[in-house]
């Protein structure tokens, strides 16, 4: 498979990747105000014009522009973002602590509403302008327009304030030594509401597609054929429909992945989980810009790499996109 | 041939099919009854809104019911279809009744092997295991002629050509061996060359497996060869059936005469305009009242349109019209007469022998994404050398199978296509795509008269836009403009205001024309300009086009697959083969004596509405199909093909095209005069 995978949609992928790095890295030399604030992250006010210089040639910023860039390449290379300004730690250990719960909540969300989703958009298409049909995708479309700091507050005032059945913040109780089952125990129940919040969002847009794409799919000539053989309903859903119907899907997904990192920043504070997404907010409101970028590029490399197993994918589900 | 004394296999009783959708409602199906015996074959002809696919559909249980509702009765071996629940349904089609599609294209689902497709109906109805249904697969696909069965049965639909990929549907119909065969229009998106070989197929299958076929189509020519019986449909209702030979020969309804005689044919001599039917087919919205035919029809008289009009039987023989007049029916030459152009036909008067538009050894050359390493320069040659000279005020016909190049040459006439060498000249300047003059001299009409207009302007703005774009008149004149062109393509003016959605296919293909000729061009590409159309309403274009050309002394370059069109409109004519010219001339001297044997094989294809075998000719069938043009054979390209190809000649030389009598240029190692062609092959 990988050696049938284009060699030109990696050299588009590494396209990608260039502009996003050099977005990132013409960002803040582009912006108004001194540049220094946004990549050494102090205030500059504070400073004399000594420590100034000597930040400056620290940082890199007498250099000429070209031998910046290089510079910056060679730092994502190594790994090396830079330090916070706020707490002065080093960004990429910043990064190695929150990405796993990122990880972590993002994932399973999204992997349940893919499931969730294809399966009730099966469903729903096949029952299509049935009560169930119209109930189901008038439910769909409602979830979708939730706001999701809205849905985070709610989930908890009723889970953890009114039934008290669930913790209401952070990824794991604190202080508290547990290992283990117990330990394992503790994350998940950390992270069902997150998981869930993130869920119930990102569902309907599953749904949606797949509904979609079935119905496409049911009006297809090969599924008349199918039926023409004598084909039983069980045998059209599963052997022609769902296959063709998926691919789409598929595509979604990846593009969600990207909304699904987005929406952390907001769930994540809702229910204080320690991931990137709070990292992110809290970076916006430090304006610790240094912070800010090395997210910023994390989060570009999820998104190209969902992609990146969306073409992968493609041809698995349908044969005609395999290059002979 | 088997009489329908037989007990029927098939019997269909008043079938009606009326669609009810929010707002509107389609009475696609109005009482139809027939009956088809064991092992005969019932052709039923019918064009785009007659009901004669929803019938069928009906027939096999796929009609979705609601919105359709499905009132009538149909037996299959005297047990009735209709209110059969899907589960006993399921039992029954697929096993004892099977039916193959229009579109092999669509039909195939994409995603899964064909040989799995094909053994799909044997796991169902016989409970074969994968691996027996896999091996049955195989030889299914080796007696429908699929090369290498064995491997062809793991490739996917999209590595197979529209031919075996109908093979393959074939196949998959037959696989349970049914005793009905529903065939739905099964080579009308095939080449002349390719449905030869599938019609052949399905006769030999017929007789081997003793099958019963309905044969859906609107090609008459199809018809007359394969059709034991024949029924006529129209509006939803059956106007006429009976024996082939009687519905061909004597036929007693006025809507079946207009079909036979407005189809233009290669067994007859050319006519100066095609007899037609006019206005356009119905579409039933409401309860039909009087006869459907009626507001098209040369005899309507009083009473036609008070009362439905029951088949009724004329003679003995089975022999059914349902027409209120069928005992007063004159000839058909008298009901449907030819008609004259208005000022005599263009070209045909004072040929121009200045060359218009010279075309000198052009190649268009498509490179292939992702091609194989080896040959860096794969690519698709579409054109390959062609020279060609069109004459003012003369028709240029260009015809061939799909894939031979003919489209892009008509592209790269309206410079839509950058030639990879040689060149085009207009009146002996270089053609100029950057020059909105030069651009303007040559028009197109494309083939798709449903897409190739944008729905969001009105006829008026479509019509009016190549005014605005040339600066041809000033503002406040351009609606006469239109007005003008609309009346010339027998579109009345006041419509101007309507959006290509509320025209049939026939007024937007007269549209499509109006809009070409608002550029006032010296020249209109037509590529494939009636193939969408239905037969009745492909008569009326035609003349249209022919009239317009006697108006205005347009040259036309008239690219078709349909050879019998091109001989009806056609002043010269070139026959093109993976993107070279075989053979070129003037039309009478081509079709009455073709040189170049893919020429005859091309001419002996086109099957000839006329039951009597002995008036049809000899049939050659083409074998094969087009080689991959990215990578066309060695010599001349069409030995692969060719019936009298000589080992160690045409597999080596490449012959030149030359000109072998005045006129008249071949490209063919064996031909060199007249008198020297080669004998084998006589078409």
């Amino acid at each position: 498979m990988t050696r049938k995978f284009d060699r030109r949609r990696l050299a588009q992928y590494g396209v990608v990747v260039l502009v996003a790095v050099t977005l990132n890295f013409l960002l803040p030399r582009l912006m108004p105000g001194n540049p220094l604030a946004l990549i050494a992250g102090v205030d500059v006010g504070l400073l004399t014009t000594e420590q100034r210089a000597e930040i400056i040639a620290d940082t890199g910023l007498d250099n000429p522009l070209w031998r910046q860039y290089v510079d910056y390449w060679g730092a994502i290379f190594t790994g090396d973002f830079g330090f916070s300004y706020r707490s002065g730690r080093p960004i990429v250990e910043m990064i190695r602590d929150r990405l796993p719960w990122t990880l972590l909540i993002t994932g399973s969300s999204l992997a349940i509403s893919a499931l969730a989703g294809v399966v009730i958009g099966a469903f729903s298409a096949w029952r299509r302008g049935r009560p169930e049909d119209l109930g189901l995708l008038t439910g769909m479309i409602s979830l979708e327009s939730l706001p999701s700091f809205w849905l985070g507050m709610l989930l908890i005032s009723l889970f953890s304030v009114q039934w008290g059945i669930l913790p209401s913040f952070g990824a794991v109780t604190p202080a508290s030594d547990l290992v283990g089952w117990e330990h394992l125990k503790d994350i998940i129940g950390h992270a069902v509401l997150p998981v869930a919040t993130l869920t119930i969002l990102s569902t309907p847009g599953v749904y949606l597609t797949m509904r979609y794409s079935m119905l496409e799919t049911l009006g297809e000539d090969y599924i008349r054929t199918a039926r023409a053989k004598g084909a039983g309903g069980r045998r059209v859903l599963f052997g022609h429909v769902a296959r063709n119907a998926i691919a789409p899907v598929i595509t979604v997904l990846a593009i969600r992945l990207g909304f699904a990192f987005g929406g952390t920043v907001i769930v994540e504070q809702v229910f204080s989980y320690p991931g990137l997404g709070r990292l992110v907010f809290e970076a916006v409101s430090g304006r610790d810009y240094p912070v800010m970028q090395a997210a910023f590029l994390v989060f570009t490399a999820a998104v190209l790499i969902a992609n990146l197993v969306a073409d992968l994918l493609y041809p698995w589900v349908d044969p005609r996109t395999r290059t002979s | 041939m088997v009489r329908t004394a037989h007990p029927a296999l098939l019997e269909v009783e008043n079938l009606s099919v009326r669609f009810v959708l929010p707002g509107s409602e389609v009475f696609a199906v109005n009482r139809v009854s027939f009956q088809v015996a064991p092992a005969e074959t019932f052709a039923i002809v019918g064009e785009s809104g007659s009901g004669k696919s929803v019938s069928m559909l009906s027939i096999m249980g796929l009609i979705a019911s609601p919105p359709a509702q499905i009132t009538g009765s149909i037996r299959l071996e005297g047990r009735e279809l209709i209110g059969l629940g899907t589960r006993r349904l399921n039992r029954i089609r697929g096993r004892d009744m099977a039916m193959v599609f229009q579109e092999p294209m669509s039909s195939l689902n994409p995603v899964h092997k064909v040989g799995r497709q094909i053994g799909e109906g044997l796991r169902i109805h016989q409970g074969l295991s994968r691996r027996a249904a896999r091996r049955r697969a195989v030889e299914l696909l080796d007696r429908v002629g699929i090369p290498s069965a064995a491997t062809r049965a793991d490739s996917y639909p999209h590595e197979f050509s529209g031919g075996m990929r109908q093979r393959a549907m074939i196949a998959m119909a037959l696989a349970c061996e049914p005793k009905l065969l529903i065939a739905d229009e099964p080579t009308t998106a095939l080449d002349v060359t390719v449905q030869a070989q599938i019609v052949e197929l399905i006769r030999e299958l017929q007789k081997e497996y003793r099958l019963a076929v309905i044969w859906v189509t609107h090609d008459l020519g199809v018809v007359a060869e394969i059709a034991d019986r024949v029924g006529v449909m129209y509006g939803g209702r059956m106007l006429e059936s009976g024996s082939a030979s009687r519905i061909y020969r004597s036929s007693r309804h006025p809507y079946t005469l207009g079909l036979l005689r407005s189809i233009p044919r290669l067994d007859q001599p050319t006519s100066t305009r095609l007899p037609e039917i006019p206005g356009v087919p119905l579409r039933v919205t409401e309860q039909l009242t009087g006869c459907p035919f009626e507001a098209r029809c040369p005899m309507s008289a009083e009473g036609c349109d008070e009362q439905l009009p029951e088949p009724e039987p004329v003679g003995n023989g089975g022999h059914l019209s349902a027409c209120l007049h069928h005992k007063e029916i004159g000839s058909a030459e008298a009901l449907f007469p030819e008609g004259t152009l208005t000022s005599g036909r263009a070209g045909q008067s004072e040929p121009d022998n200045r060359p218009f538009i010279s075309i000198r050894d052009l190649k268009v050359h498509f490179p292939v994404a992702g091609g194989p390493r080896r040959r860096k320069s794969a690519a698709i040659r579409a054109l390959d050398g062609v020279t060609l000279e069109i004459r003012k005020g003369q028709t240029l016909g260009v015809v061939g199978e799909s894939g031979c190049g003919k489209t892009t040459l008509g592209r790269a006439l309206v410079a839509l296509e950058v030639p990879t060498s040689g060149t085009i000249e207009i009146n002996g300047r270089p053609i100029d795509p950057k020059s909105g003059p030069h651009r303007r001299t040559v028009q197109m009409v494309f083939q798709d008269p449903f897409s190739s207009m944008n729905p969001g302007m009105s006829i008026r703005e479509v019509v009016a836009e190549p005014i605005r774009i040339h600066r041809l008149a000033p503002t406040r004149e351009i609606p006469n403009r239109v007005a003008e062109l609309m009346e010339q393509v027998g579109l009345p003016p006041e419509n101007g205001d309507q959006y290509p959605h509320e025209f049939s296919g026939g007024q937007r293909q007269r549209i499509a024309l109006a809009r070409a000729l608002a550029a006032a061009p010296e020249m209109v590409v037509c590529d494939e300009p009636v193939s969408a159309l239905d037969v009745s309403v492909q008569a009326q274009v035609v003349n249209l086009l022919a009239e317009v050309q006697s108006a205005t002394g347009l040259a036309i370059v008239f690219i078709s697959h349909d050879l019998a069109v091109v001989r009806h409109i056609a002043h010269q004519v070139a026959v093109m083969y993976l993107g070279e010219i075989v053979e070129k001339g003037d039309r009478d001297a081509l079709y009455d004596h073709p040189l170049h044997p893919y020429t005859k094989v091309l001419l002996a294809a086109v099957p000839i509405p006329e039951t009597d075998p002995s008036r049809r000719g000899d049939r050659i069938i083409l074998t094969g199909e087009l080689p991959d043009p990215s990578d066309p054979p060695t010599g001349c390209r069409f030995h692969t093909r060719c019936p009298v190809a000589v080992d160690g000649l045409c597999n080596v030389a490449k012959p030149d095209l030359v000109e072998v009598e005045k006129g008249r240029w071949v490209s063919c190692h064996l031909v060199t005069g007249t008198g020297s062609e080669p004998t084998s092959v006589s078409a």
